[in-house]
C-alpha cells in the first residue's frame, strides 16, 4: 500500500515507524511536540507527541549545544536520538558538539563507543535571508566521522531517514525547506509540489547510493536536494535542443557513490555539478577533484560547477533568485560544455 | 547449541513486564546464575539470572520494551561463533548499551567503614604516586605527550566514584587520570594510553586527555572544557527513558562554568529532571586565570539557584565530606528528583599542564592548600578512628608504588599501534567512506 505524501509527511512517517518499532528511538528539538503547537518549524513532527508522549518527543529550550550534546550522550548510552535544529543555520551554535564530540567519539575511544544519532537540519534559501537558509552540507562532508544525507524526494526522504536511524554513526540529515511541501498554513510559499506515492511500510534507501534520475548521453549533471529538480527542468529544456543530459542525484555526500559518478562521467565525457551553497570549498569541488583523478582521460571538457556566489545569502527576492543557481544557469553551463 | 532465553513467570500476577535493561553485552560470556537482564514487575525491579552459562549471542528484545511470560528475549550459545541459523533468530538492531550495566568498575564499601575508607585511601595514594612518578619522568624528558595532572584533587574523584554503582556513567575532562583510577580503570591501560601504545585503554588513539573504558562506565574523557555537561545530561536522559535507575556524573573545573555548555546542559537537565550529578572541582584556576578574574559569583554552587536545583559547596580536600555530599546527590537522582550541582573546593598542586611551573600563584598559597592535603587527612582518620596501623598503611603505599612502576614499565615496553589503526574506527564499518 502506498499514499501520496509530501516530504514533510514522509519524514514524519519514517520517524513514527521507527519509534513504533524501536523503543530506543526518541526525538529532541525546539517546538517539536508542544501540545497545540505546530510540530517543529515545518510541521514534520506534528502529532507525534500525541502518539508517543512528551518524553519521546522531547521539547527543549533554545539550547542548540544542549540539544546536540544530549543527543551525543544519549546515543553513546545506547539510545537512537533524532535531534532537530529548527533551522540548519542554528547548528553553528552547536558546532563543538557536532565536530569535536559526535564525529570524534568513536575514533578517540578506539571504537568503544558509537554515536548512533541523526541530526536533522532544514536548509535552503526560502525568503528568510542570510541566517535562515544556508545549505551547510560541505562543512560536514569535511569532518571525518559524520555521514551526510541530502534527499530530494519524499520516497527517498523516508527511506534515507530510516536508514540513517539504523546507522551506527552520527548522520547529518539535510532537508530542503522548498521540498517539504507541507500542507496547511505553514506551507512554504516557494515550495515545489513533489508529492509522490510513498509505501506505507518500512523500507530503507541505502546511504551512499546515488540515483540516476534521468538518463542521457551528452552531459552529466550532478546535484542534490533542490538542485536535482532544477537539473531535471534544465535537462528537459536541453532535450529540446537535442542535448541529452543525465541527472545524478547524490542522495548522500558521505558515503559518496563514486561508482555511479564514474560510470556516468565515462558515459557522457562531460560533467557539471550544481550546488546551492556558495562556490568556494563547496562539496562540488571535492567531487570535481575525485572525478578528475579517476576519469581525467575520459573527459572532453573541464568539469563545470554551478554554485552560488561567495556571498552570504541575501533576502530580497530578486537577489535571492540571483544567488541560488537557476534552471537557466544550469542550461547555459551545459550548453557551454557542449561547445 | 543455541538456547533461547525466556521471561520466567515472575510474581503472582503474570502478564506483561517492562524489560528495564540488559546486564550483559551481546557477545559476552555469562555464567550460569549470573544476572542477565532486569524486568520491572508491579512490585519491584527483578534481575533475571542466566539459566545456564553461555555467550549472549543476540538480544531480541531491547531495553525499554514490554515482554510477557515465556517470551523469548535473547539467545545464548555454547561457543562464541556458532551460526545462529535457526528460524526466528534475528540479529539485533542496535548495540544495547543502555541496559547493559558494566560490571567490573571499582566497588567500594561505605566510606563510613574501615574497609571502604581503606579502599578509598588506596585509590587516592595510587593516583598521587602515579602522577608524581609521571612528573618525575616528564622532568627527565621521558613522557611522550602532554600532561594535565591531578595531585591535590584526589579526594574529589575517589569520594564521588566511591558512591557510584557499576552501571553508572562517568564523564571526565582533559585531567582524567584521577577519575579513571578512582573508577577502577587498570593502571597499566592508563599508562599505556599516555605513552600512545596499542595496549592503552583507547589503543593509543585517545592520548592523555582522551581516556575511555566503557567496561567500567568511563565514557571518553573530553578535552573541550564544559562539553561533557550536556553529554552527561544526554546519557542521564537515556537512563531515565530506558527506566533504569542509573546516574551520570559530569566532572568539570571552575573554568568550565563560564562556557555556554555549562548553562545549556544544566538547564536542560534541570527542566527534564535528568539523573545527573554535576561535580565542579573548583581548584580556583582556569589554566593560569584565577577565578576572581572570570566571574563575580565565585561560589559556583550559587548558580544552582538559577536552574532551580540544589547546589552545595563542600570541602573538596576532605574525602568524607565529598562522599557524604555525593551520596545525597546520587540518592536524589536515583529517586527521580533530578540533578544536583556539587562544588568541591580544592587545589591542583601541579601547573595546568606540562611545562607550566605555576608562576601566577604564591608559594604561601600552595603551602596553605598542601596543609589541607586529603591523603594525610584520610590517613589520620584511618589510624585514629579505625585503629589502622602505620605498617598496614605503609604496605598499601608500597603496593601502590609497585603498581605505578609496573604500569610505566608496561607502557614503555608495549607495542606501538599498527599503522592500519590510523584509518580504523572512524566509522562503524571502519575507515573513510
Amino acid at each position: 500500500m502506498s499514499a501520496r505524501l509530501s516530504m514533510a509527511e514522509a519524514l514524519r512517517d519514517a520517524m513514527r515507524l521507527a519509534m513504533k518499532r524501536n523503543p530506543l528511538v526518541f526525538l529532541m528539538g525546539q517546538d517539536i511536540g508542544i501540545s497545540g503547537g505546530f510540530g517543529g518549524g515545518f510541521t514534520v513532527t506534528l502529532g507525534l507527541s500525541d502518539e508517543f508522549g512528551h518524553d519521546r518527543v522531547m521539547d527543549t529550550p533554545i539550547s542548540e549545544t544542549a540539544i546536540v550534546g544530549a543527543a551525543v550522550g544519549a546515543a553513546m548510552a545506547g539510545m537512537r536520538p533524532i535531534a532537530e535544529m529548527q533551522y540548519g543555520d542554528f547548528v553553528f551554535c552547536a558546532m563543538d558538539q557536532v565536530v569535536n564530540q559526535a564525529a570524534k567519539m568513536r575514533y578517540m575511544s578506539n571504537g568503544q563507543v558509537s554515536v548512533p544519532m541523526v541530526l536533522r537540519l532544514p536548509v535552503g534559501a526560502s525568503g528568510r535571508g542570510a541566517q535562515h537558509g544556508q545549505c551547510t552540507e560541505a562543512l560536514f562532508m569535511h569532518t571525518p566521522g559524520l555521514k551526510v544525507v541530502c534527499p530530494s524526494t519524499p520516497y527517498d526522504a523516508k527511506g534515507l531517514l530510516l536508514a540513517a536511524i539504523d546507522d551506527d554513526d552520527p548522520v547529518i540529515f539535510l532537508e530542503h525547506k522548498r521540498l517539504y511541501g507541507s500542507k496547511g498554513s505553514r506551507k512554504e510559499r516557494t515550495s515545489l509540489e513533489i508529492d509522490e506515492p510513498v509505501p506505507e511500510e518500512e523500507y530503507e534507501v541505502q546511504l551512499g547510493s546515488a540515483a540516476v534520475r534521468r538518463p542521457g548521453s551528452d552531459v552529466t549533471i550532478v546535484a542534490n536536494m533542490l538542485m536535482v529538480h532544477r537539473a531535471l527542468s534544465a535537462a528537459a529544456e536541453l532535450q529540446r535542443e537535442g542535448i541529452g543530459a543525465e541527472v545524478v542525484d547524490l542522495r548522500s555526500l558521505v558515503p559518496l557513490d563514486m561508482e555511479t559518478l564514474v560510470r556516468s562521467a565515462r558515459k557522457t565525457s562531460r560533467v557539471m555539478i550544481a550546488e546551492e551553497d556558495n562556490l568556494t570549498g563547496g562539496w562540488g569541488a571535492k567531487i570535481a577533484a575525485r572525478l578528475t583523478n579517476e576519469v581525467f582521460y575520459s573527459l572532453d571538457r573541464p568539469i563545470a560547477r554551478v554554485a552560488a556566489p561567495d556571498t552570504p545569502l541575501p533576502c530580497a527576492p530578486v537577489l535571492e533568485e540571483e544567488y541560488v543557481p537557476s534552471v537557466q544557469r544550469i542550461v547555459q553551463a551545459a550548453r557551454d560544455l557542449m561547445n | 547449541m543455541i538456547y533461547p532465553v525466556v521471561v520466567p513467570a515472575l510474581g503472582a500476577t503474570g502478564g506483561d513486564f517492562a524489560l528495564v535493561g540488559w546486564l550483559v553485552q551481546p557477545g559476552a560470556w555469562v555464567e550460569q546464575g549470573a544476572p542477565l537482564f532486569v524486568v520491572q514487575t508491579d512490585k519491584a525491579d527483578m534481575e533475571v539470572e542466566a539459566f545456564r552459562g553461555g555467550y549472549l549471542r543476540t538480544i531480541v528484545i531491547p531495553a525499554g520494551a514490554t515482554v510477557s511470560v515465556r517470551e523469548t528475549v535473547a539467545y545464548l550459545s555454547d561457543s562464541r561463533d556458532e551460526p545462529l541459523a535457526a528460524d526466528g533468530i534475528e540479529t539485533p538492531q542496535a548495540p544495547l548499551a543502555t541496559g547493559a550495566a558494566p560490571r567490573s568498575s571499582a566497588s567500594y564499601s561505605s566510606l563510613n567503614s574501615c574497609e571502604g575508607l581503606l579502599e578509598a585511601y588506596r585509590h587516592m595514594v595510587l593516583t598521587r604516586r602515579f602522577e608524581d612518578h609521571l612528573y618525575a619522568l616528564f622532568l627527565q624528558g621521558l613522557v611522550p605527550g602532554t600532561l594535565h595532572q591531578y595531585q591535590g584533587q584526589e579526594a574529589v574523584a575517589v569520594g564521588v566514584c566511591s558512591v557510584l554503582e557499576s552501571g553508572d556513567a562517568v564523564f571526565s575532562t582533559h585531567r582524567p587520570v584521577g577519575h579513571f583510577i578512582a573508577r577502577g580503570c587498570p593502571l597499566r591501560s592508563i599508562a599505556a594510553e599516555l605513552w600512545g601504545k596499542a595496549t592503552g585503554c583507547a589503543g593509543g588513539k585517545g592520548g592523555q586527555m582522551h581516556l575511555t573504558n566503557m567496561q567500567i562506565g568511563a565514557y571518553p574523557s573530553n578535552a573541550i572544557v564544559g562539553a561533557n555537561i550536556p553529554i552527561a545530561t544526554g546519557a542521564a536522559l537515556a537512563f531515565r527513558l530506558s527506566r533504569t535507575n542509573r546516574v551520570a556524573v559530569s566532572f568539570f573545573g571552575d573554568g568550565a562554568t563560564n562556557i555556554g555548555a555549562f548553562h545549556e546542559g544544566i538547564n536542560l537537565a534541570a527542566v527534564k529532571n535528568a539523573p545527573v550529578i554535576f561535580v565542579c572541582e573548583n581548584n580556583h584556576y582556569a589554566a593560569s586565570t584565577h577565578i576572581s578574574l572570570s566571574t563575580r559569583v565565585q561560589q559556583i554552587a550559587r548558580r544552582a539557584e538559577a536552574y532551580g536545583i540544589p547546589g552545595h559547596t563542600m570541602d573538596g580536600m576532605d574525602i568524607l565530606a565529598v562522599y557524604q555530599a555525593t551520596r545525597e546527590a546520587v540518592a536524589r537522582a536515583r529517586a527521580g528528583e533530578g540533578p544536583t550541582l556539587l562544588e568541591f573546593l580544592t587545589y591542583r598542586y601541579a601547573g595546568h599542564s606540562r611545562g607550566d611551573p605555576g608562576g601566577y600563584r604564591t608559594k604561601e598559597e600552595l603551602q596553605k592548600w598542601r596543609e589541607l592535603d586529603p591523603i594525610p587527612r584520610c590517613r589520620e582518620v584511618l589510624m585514629r578512628q579505625y585503629g589502622a596501623s602505620a605498617e598496614s598503611l605503609q604496605l598499601i603505599e608500597d603496593e601502590c608504588q609497585e603498581s605505578v612502576e609496573d604500569s610505566v614499565e608496561f607502557a614503555r615496553s608495549s607495542p606501538n599501534p599498527a599503522s592500519g589503526e590510523l584509518r580504523a574506527a572512524v566509522y562503524a564499518s571502519g575507515g573513510a567512506q
